[in-house]
């Protein structure tokens, strides 16, 4: 609530407050994500505005993207999207221990997404010699929506690792979990946005 | 105790926090949504003055066909930053941020936005961003005007970096606004009220948000990548590097297209509000006027190339923009005509709000008129970049926006600061704007179709008797608009007290007293028909204690 807690009003009040303002976070958490897909698809439109103007793409220089690798690194998000699913499956049916394991097992599949990116770009950069602002409109457009997707899944891991402290400590209970809802609903759209990533960069 | 307020009325609506003591917590950083409205309105009007001296300087150097007032250098950055400041940090916050918080949540019955915390946050950063703008004129401002266009954006110094990050944060503030205001509407109506129930100005306000928090995102996106490529080199506008400079033009007029309606529609509400209180007649058409709000919010995404028509798009690509521009025209038209018929027979009271809301009409009407003119694509052609442009769209701005934001405070002060504002100065303050607002916009048009080209310091001498009588003009307009700020403090102390409802106004906030309490209702009332209908009694139950001496609803927790 962004009141401030309530203090103590009867029981039965504060559950129907609970519900409602539920109501208002759910909503106003999926209007920012609606905000942040609008962010995605300006980019994604000046990307495929840009690729549109030239003749060839990639740009005369440059190799294609390698399929392999990212489809593996696609495959370690995706894990994370299913594992973060029985996460929470498993906290509404009272399951901590196995909540645990599987948030656990979300953070550490996100960090290795991460981590595989972080190799595809070194790689991108030492051998191909791709840059950010020195290979055109495929450099600027490539780091630009990779990059500002990486950091969506950086904040989510954060976010995730925050949720476990806090369902640790008691933060949440069985009926009032929103904040685990928030961070799924967060963590399935950063996936949504890298299979489109995916596709735009790497299969067409 | 506390528990008795919540079962009252409707659910969450009722619940309230404390009232915050102190002077910090109560008036500077404040979660109450009426006080964070008039901070919107006194910050949008210090920014107002600012870009007014910045508009004054332009009309007196065009006072003389050599110029000769400031250096071309400055006289580019005077107009850049006039126009960014008058749409982002005036008219789009007091409309948006200052009428739609203060005026919103009393109309709905609500006794706040859904996330006060939020709306305090989007507060804050408006001031940031405007001082974050007019600092730039320390530095070198940006000269590329209110567009930016690459490449010459590209170009200059760190103002136009600066420049960035300011619209950026302003962005921030507005889709932050925007999302609060679609969950306040949605689910904070007070029992009874319907979407077919709810006053006009909130029909405006719901129209007006998802604009706000899409557009903005868009424009967001592409002031996130001019400014990476003016600090980093990264190519995305710069054609040598293999960027494209229309790539920004369509990013951009993809949000200042529909930023256009974000300006407008909340003035229509305004309006649609003050038409029906001053000629005691229920609104002509309320769901049209309703409906056609949201025709417009969504048809004003598919327009933005008619901003471009001279920038190289296929024809085929050109003709659906040009026929979807008239579309635009149909829901509006609706909307005038709807208003007119309202007038119609009507007992018609000449306040000044009234006086300053026919003004919006006329001036508005002629500003879509020149609208349609643009759109047409031969036309356009012939007058893109010129004076019709500026005289076009100041017309739509300041004779729309502008007016109907000077209506919206005549009518609402009341309600804010429990006085009404002086009528005689106020009929003043309306003559001499609306007569000088003309003769200042009007010579545009002829002297754009002549040919004289916005944006340069110098021109050609046979335009020089227009542009002084222009010049001239804008000075009484400016003596007009101080006058209203005249009016404004002297009302302060000496204005007449107001009563809870001194024009006899049928919307839940003129059922409060003047100004509202901090929880605003003490009962959330229910609501049982629309507020337009002059000749049935008012359409809400459970207001009876709202101006009497009953005490005041414990909040939440505090007993």
């Amino acid at each position: 609530m962004p009141h401030g807690a309530v203090a103590d009003p009867d029981e039965g009040q504060v559950d129907q407050l609970y519900a409602e303002t539920r109501q208002l976070r759910l909503q106003g958490f999926l209007l920012f994500l609606v905000s942040d897909v609008v962010l995605f698809s300006s980019f994604i439109f000046a990307y495929l505005y840009l690729r549109n103007t030239l003749p060839a793409w990639p740009p005369p220089g440059i190799n294609r993207l390698d399929v392999g690798f990212a489809a593996f690194n696609s495959v370690v998000l995706f894990g994370s999207g299913v594992t973060m699913h029985y996460a929470l499956e498993s906290w509404k049916h009272g399951k901590f221990a196995r909540y645990a394991n599987f948030l656990i097992a979300t953070i550490v599949l996100g960090a290795a997404f991460l981590a595989g990116q972080g190799y595809e770009y070194t790689n991108l950069y030492m051998r191909e010699h791709v840059s950010w602002s020195g290979s055109g409109a495929f450099g600027a457009s490539f780091f630009t929506l990779t990059g500002m997707h990486g950091f969506h899944v950086f904040v989510g891991v954060c976010y995730l690792t925050v949720l476990l402290l806090q369902s640790c400590a008691g933060v949440y209970t069985k009926e009032k979990y929103f904040g685990l809802t928030a961070g799924t609903l967060y963590w399935h759209f950063v996936d949504v946005i890298w299979v489109v990533l995916f596709s735009i960069f790497y299969l067409i | 105790m506390a528990v008795q307020a919540a079962h009252a009325g409707g659910g969450i609506a009722d619940h309230i926090h404390p009232e915050p003591q102190g002077f910090i917590r109560r008036y500077v950083f404040s979660i109450d949504h009426k006080i964070i409205g008039i901070q919107y309105m006194i910050t949008g009007f210090v920014f107002f003055i600012l870009s007014g001296l910045l508009a004054e300087t332009i009309r007196v150097q065009l006072m003389n066909h050599a110029g000769g007032f400031v250096s071309n250098d400055t006289y580019n950055e005077v107009y850049t930053v006039h126009g960014s400041a008058m749409v982002w940090l005036v008219i789009i916050p007091i409309v948006t941020g200052g009428f739609g918080n203060f005026v919103m949540p009393l109309q709905i019955g609500a006794r706040d936005v859904a996330f006060p915390w939020l709306n305090m946050l989007s507060f804050w950063m408006f001031p940031v961003a405007g001082l974050l703008l007019f600092s730039s004129f320390l530095v070198g401002a940006p000269v590329a005007g209110w567009t930016e266009y690459p490449p010459i954006s590209l170009e200059g110094g760190v103002g136009t970096s600066m420049w960035c990050a300011a619209i950026f944060l302003i962005g921030v503030s507005s889709t932050l606004t925007g999302i609060n205001f679609i969950v306040t509407i949605m689910q904070m109506r007070a029992p009874g009220m319907t979407f077919t129930r709810m006053p006009l100005f909130v029909w405006a306000q719901l129209a007006t948000a998802p604009l706000s928090m899409v557009a903005t995102t868009a424009l967001a996106a592409a002031l996130a990548a001019l400014f990476i490529e003016r600090q980093f080199g990264v190519p995305f506008y710069d054609p040598t590097k293999g960027g494209s400079p229309v790539l920004w033009q369509h990013m951009f007029w993809f949000y200042s297209h529909p930023a256009v309606y974000i300006m407008v529609l909340p003035v229509f509400g305004i309006v649609s509000e003050i038409l029906p209180t001053f000629s005691r007649k229920p609104i002509f058409g309320y769901k049209m006027i309703a409906f056609s709000s949201m025709a417009i919010a969504l048809v004003g995404f598919m327009v933005w190339a008619h901003h471009m028509f001279t920038s190289g798009l296929a024809p085929y690509l050109q003709l659906p923009f040009m026929i979807l521009t008239y579309v635009v025209a149909v829901p509006t038209g609706v909307k005038i005509f709807s208003w007119l018929a309202t007038l119609w027979g009507g007992k018609i009271h000449l306040t000044t709000a009234m006086l300053f809301a026919l003004g919006f009409l006329a001036l508005f009407t002629l500003g879509g008129i020149t609208g349609i003119f643009l759109a047409a694509i031969p036309y356009d052609l012939h007058i893109h970049g010129t004076y019709f442009v500026v005289g076009h769209f100041h017309y739509v701005l300041v004779g729309g926006s502008l007016t109907g934001i000077f209506a919206g405070i005549y009518y609402w002060f009341p309600k804010m600061s429990g006085r009404m504002m002086n009528e005689t100065l106020g009929k003043w303050n309306f003559a001499l704007f609306f007569i000088g607002f003309n003769g200042t916009f009007l010579p545009m048009h002829w002297l754009g179709i002549l040919g004289m080209p916005r944006w340069v310091p110098q021109y050609d001498p046979q335009f020089e008797f227009w542009n002084r009588f222009a010049s001239v003009s804008s000075f009484v307009m400016t003596f007009g608009i101080l006058l209203f700020f005249v009016n404004v403090i002297w009302s302060l102390r000496n204005g007449k007290k107001a009563g809870a409802n001194p024009w006899g106004a049928r919307t839940l906030e003129w059922q409060l007293p003047s100004p509202p309490h901090y929880y605003n209702f003490k009962h959330i009332p229910n609501v049982y028909g629309l507020p337009y209908d002059f000749s049935l009694p008012l359409p809400y139950k459970g207001l009876d204690e709202e101006l009497t001496d009953s005490p005041a609803p414990v909040p939440a927790g505090s007993h």
